[in-house]
């Protein structure tokens, strides 16, 4: 992962992964490998950002933890959406698209021919 | 509450972190198997790509503050452990740092509550005191701080630069309790006083504008200190009438403790137009500035007004020339104290600076012996803020426990600066106590310096690449050589201080050496005085007063020469060394642009011979003389120096000035003849304390009548054993007169040592500090250097070098900081001692001897304490040294 999208990424891990984890509950492991899918491999999360903040947001009380049989059928820790999670989310993803929108707006400016 | 969980259920909390993360690298390996790769293949990249684990949880740890907490009680842990483990660097630093806060904080809580709350008045910072200075060079006074009811009246009215102004003269009123009758001293101020002072009373109330009234009922208040001599703290007294120089008068008011403005008994308002209890003879006054104006422009105000009091009234209160200069309260009161304060401050902050730069160089030194620990730590996934922390904890632990023992330090040492500050330097009702903000502000700074000096070394040790620092740290010298200039800079810094510091400790200590080993020119050895206290009747007013004063002298001198013990006696204005009375002197057929001033004391016959000093010439004042009271006078050395440079002055005729002035029982116009020259003695003023050889001319003392009497008598036992019959001898006279002031001139000239004794103490008192400390400072980084090259010098010595040589490497290389050290605090002496001139006298401020002195004792010191690390480094045996660590 280069320097600019770790940049990119430590704005946004949080959204992204309250985006992911409101698919369904999982994991730590599926919720980077499901990131890197839906993103194509642009986003490779390390785990020394991932386990942070999913502990972070488990300590905001955005993300719920508990311990379940896994698809291999090994315990693992699962994180699930909770209420406030939701809500945050819901207001950021406002947020983030207002924000694109306006950068979208600024790039697609016309342009002088100089 | 999960955090509260976490901190009670670590090891769970733990082992959940350590089997989630163990989950994640398990599904890796086995998504990489499932890929097509070999086990083997699939755990090295897994593991690749997941990077330390430990560092992983250490950064998911991190996002629980509780963690934090808990690192927190382990990093200081640690910190104490390893401060256990090296008790002589923790007793060093700790040593140093509290040396240095004991005694700032002494130093900055004399300074503060001296200049910021000397008096418990109101915004004391902006009063000034007024004096009439005469500007013209010949002739008439000096200057007065008196000042009549028209100047005050006028000046209170004219001014456009006071605030309030008040006036307070002292003044002796006679109580009468109805059996018998005896002083009291009072202080008669503006009826403004106590509100222009803005003191609530104990006890009643205070004076007010309406006591100063045509016809107002006389009132007084009372200062609470003669309130508990004279009546016990009794409260029933207030509101009594007392009869006051014939006039009942009220007790309406009682001040507290610490109140004791212009030290009286009593205060009795002034009356209307400032007569009543009068001002008339001459009140001083206190003014308070306007904020923001200047000292020059309130005294140009003034003397704008008083020029137009002398152009009303030419024949009035004003020389020629003359100036009005408003000093500050305080200063007027600090006197020469005030700059000794200044360099005390200097010389703390002195050692402040020192102690420091001590522990920022045992610090730093620790740090670097420390790097591959830290390197180390660093690798097994501690994080940078982590080790920051880690670091600043122990330098915080220091502190705190360096405070601890500072504040201990300034408690006690407060209490011995305070028994040990002269008595009558600083004004009464100053007290001197720790306080909050200075405490508060000394602790401040050292827990500041120790947290700058535990991140320095601490972001040094943490930054720049672990690698190279964990495989070469201790046979390469490389990367921990980076603090070898900031060390060395350390200790030269501290050798220059310290340098400056002993220099003014010289000099002060040649000063006080020049000023108490002086020959004085007079024998002070069992000789006893005393002053005596006349009751009115010796008032120069009333008719015979001379006759009476002079006659009481006379018998007074007999009863005193036939006491057992006692071997002659005399009669003075003064004892010496002190000499405030002073003429005009005019010599008929000589002029002179400058002024002529002469020194008058007027004496009984065995003056001369009672202090041994002795003639030179002609003879001395015979008894004679005295009876006779003729107009003859012995002059001094100086005298004649000065006035009759190429002549002798016996025969001669002089005239003193000062006996013209038509209040003084003194005779008028009258030229004395010179019969004698005796041996100049030292004298000295209160202002300084610098023996002045100043021209005298002896007069007897039965041609006035004006002057206190003043008794000395030399004994053969112990003085004070005669002094203790001396008021029986004196009632015996006369009941009515009381002994003002007495003592031994031994002991008057002990009390005149103690101010610069005082600064003398304790400037001497932090350069040793500062020594010791420049002494360990040296010997610890030397221990360092040679503990550092010890690899080195194994190296050297096994290709031949001889234990001389490695010795004079070793001290060679200390040596250069401490001679470097030298030359700049030698500089800096130059440029400073010159502040500290007005407080050494007899010694130039760049005395040769004072800094070849300090330059021999610092090299002496410098070459011992690297002397002892580089004997240890050439004893070393170069087999161990090549294998050492």
């Amino acid at each position: 992962m280069s320097e600019a999208q770790s940049e990119l990424l430590r704005g946004t891990l949080d959204l992204l992964i309250l985006k992911v984890v409101a698919l369904g509950p999982s994991h730590g492991y599926a919720i980077a490998q499901r990131l890197r899918q839906i993103s194509k491999d642009f986003f490779q999360v390390h785990q020394g950002s991932l386990y942070p903040a999913l502990h972070r947001l488990e300590d905001r009380g955005w993300l719920l933890a508990e311990w379940k049989e896994s698809e291999t059928g090994r315990e693992a820790k699962f994180y699930s959406l909770t209420k406030k999670g939701r809500k945050e989310m819901d207001a950021e993803v406002v947020n983030w698209e207002r924000l694109c929108d306006a950068v979208g707006l600024v790039l697609r400016a016309p342009q002088k021919e100089s | 509450m999960r955090w509260i969980r976490r901190l009670f259920q670590k090891s769970r909390a733990e082992k959940e972190l350590d089997k989630e993360l163990r989950f994640h690298l398990d599904r890796q390996i086995a998504d990489y198997v499932a890929a097509g790769l070999s086990p083997e293949e699939a755990r090295r990249r897994a593991q690749m790509e997941f990077g330390g684990v430990e560092r992983v949880k250490e950064e998911v740890r991190d996002t629980h503050w509780e963690t934090h907490l808990d690192n927190l009680f382990r990093d200081f842990r640690y910190a104490l452990r390893n401060l256990r483990k090296d008790r002589r660097f923790a007793f060093i630093a700790i040593f140093a740092l509290a040396l240095g806060i004991g005694a700032s904080t002494v130093v900055f809580s004399v300074v503060y509550d001296v200049f910021f709350r000397a008096f418990p008045y109101k915004e004391f910072n902006r009063s000034v005191v007024l004096e009439l200075r005469n500007l013209t060079s010949t002739g008439g006074w000096k200057s007065r701080w008196f000042f009549f009811p028209e100047e005050v009246k006028a000046f209170r009215e004219q001014n456009h630069v006071f605030e309030d102004m008040i006036a307070h003269a002292g003044a002796r009123v006679l109580y009468d309790d109805g059996k018998s009758t005896r002083y009291w001293s009072a202080e008669v101020v503006t009826t403004n006083t106590f509100d222009y002072l803005g003191v609530a009373p104990l006890l009643g109330r205070t004076i007010a504008q309406a006591d100063g009234r045509p016809g107002a009922p006389p009132v007084f208040v009372m200062n609470y200190r003669f309130w508990q001599a004279e009546f016990g703290g009794d409260p029933k007294v207030l509101g009594t009438t007392f009869v006051l120089n014939g006039e009942p008068t009220t007790l309406v008011g009682i001040m507290p403790p610490r109140f004791d403005a212009f030290g009286e008994s009593i205060w009795l308002p002034a009356g209307p137009d400032l007569s009543g209890h009068s001002l008339r003879g001459g009140a001083q006054i206190v003014a308070r500035l306007k904020p923001g104006i200047s000292v020059a422009t309130a005294g140009a105000d003034l003397d704008a007004i008083a020029q137009g009091l002398q152009k009303a009234n030419p024949d009035g209160a004003y020389p020629e020339k003359f100036a009005i200069v408003p000093e500050n309260f305080l200063d007027y009161f600090l006197r020469g104290f005030k700059k000794a304060l200044y360099a005390l401050l200097a010389a703390v902050l002195m050692l402040l600076l020192i102690a420091c730069s001590n522990v920022a160089n045992l610090l730093l030194a620790r740090a670097t012996m420390r790097e591959r620990e830290i390197a180390l730590r660093a690798a097994l996934g501690a994080t940078r803020g982590r080790l920051i922390r880690q670091l600043l904890a122990e330098s915080f632990v220091l502190a705190v426990m360096a405070s601890g023992a500072g504040c201990v330090l300034a408690f006690f040492g407060l209490k011995m600066v305070v028994a040990l500050i002269p008595a009558g330097t600083l004004p009464k009702e100053t007290v001197i106590q720790m306080n909050e903000p200075v405490l508060l502000l000394a602790l401040g700074v050292t827990i500041l310096t120790t947290l700058l000096c535990g991140l320095a070394p601490a972001l040094h040790a943490v930054g720049g690449d672990l690698r190279t620092r964990l495989s070469g740290s201790s046979k390469g010298v490389g990367g921990s050589f980076r603090h070898g200039k900031l060390r060395g800079g350390l200790v030269i810094g501290e050798v220059a201080l310290s340098v400056v510091l002993l220099i003014g400790a010289g000099l002060l200590m040649r000063s006080f050496l020049v000023l108490t080993r002086v020959d004085l020119g007079f024998n002070p050895r069992n000789v006893l005085y005393f002053t005596l206290d006349l009751p009115p009747t010796y008032n120069t007013d009333v008719p015979g007063s001379r006759e009476r004063k002079n006659a009481l002298t006379r018998q007074l001198l007999e009863r005193m020469r036939a006491l057992p013990g006692v071997t002659s006696v005399s009669e003075s204005m003064q004892q010496p060394p002190l000499d405030y009375s002073w003429s005009d002197t005019i010599i008929p057929g000589k002029t002179h642009s400058d002024r002529w001033e002469t020194g008058i004391e007027s004496v009984s016959e065995g003056y001369f011979q009672l202090l041994g000093v002795s003639l030179i010439r002609g003879r001395l004042i015979s008894q004679d003389d005295v009876n006779a009271a003729r107009d003859v006078t012995v002059v001094n050395e100086a005298f004649s120096r000065r006035y009759f440079p190429n002549e002798d002055p016996i025969g001669h005729k002089v005239k003193l000035e000062v006996l013209d002035r038509a209040f003084l029982d003194a005779p008028h116009d009258t030229y004395f003849e010179i019969v004698g020259i005796v041996r100049d003695r030292k004298t000295r003023d209160f202002e300084s304390s610098m023996w002045q050889n100043f021209p005298q001319a002896f007069i007897p003392y039965s041609v006035q009548g004006f002057s206190w009497r003043s008794f000395m008598a030399r004994t053969s036992v112990n003085p004070n054993s005669v002094l203790k019959n001396i008021p029986q001898v004196v009632s015996a006279l006369d009941p009515g007169v009381q002994i003002s002031a007495s003592g031994t001139l031994e002991a008057s000239l002990q009390a005149l040592y103690r101010g610069p004794q005082f600064e003398l103490v304790m400037v001497s008192a932090f350069a040793v500090i500062g020594l010791l400390l420049v002494v360990i400072g040296i010997f610890s980084v030397m221990a360092y250097t040679v503990s550092l090259r010890t690899h080195e010098i194994g190296i050297r010595m096994a290709l031949g070098a001889q234990q001389v040589s490695v010795l004079r490497l070793m001290l060679l290389s200390g040596f250069r900081l401490v001679a470097a050290g030298i030359l700049i605090g030698l500089a800096a002496s130059f440029a400073l001692t010159r502040l500290l001139a007005s407080q050494i006298s007899g010694v130039s401020t760049t005395d040769p001897w004072t800094f070849a002195a300090v330059v021999t004792i610092v090299v002496a010191v410098g070459l011992a304490a690297c002397l002892l690390p580089a004997r240890r480094a050439a004893r070393v045996d170069p087999l161990i040294a090549l294998r050492y660590e």
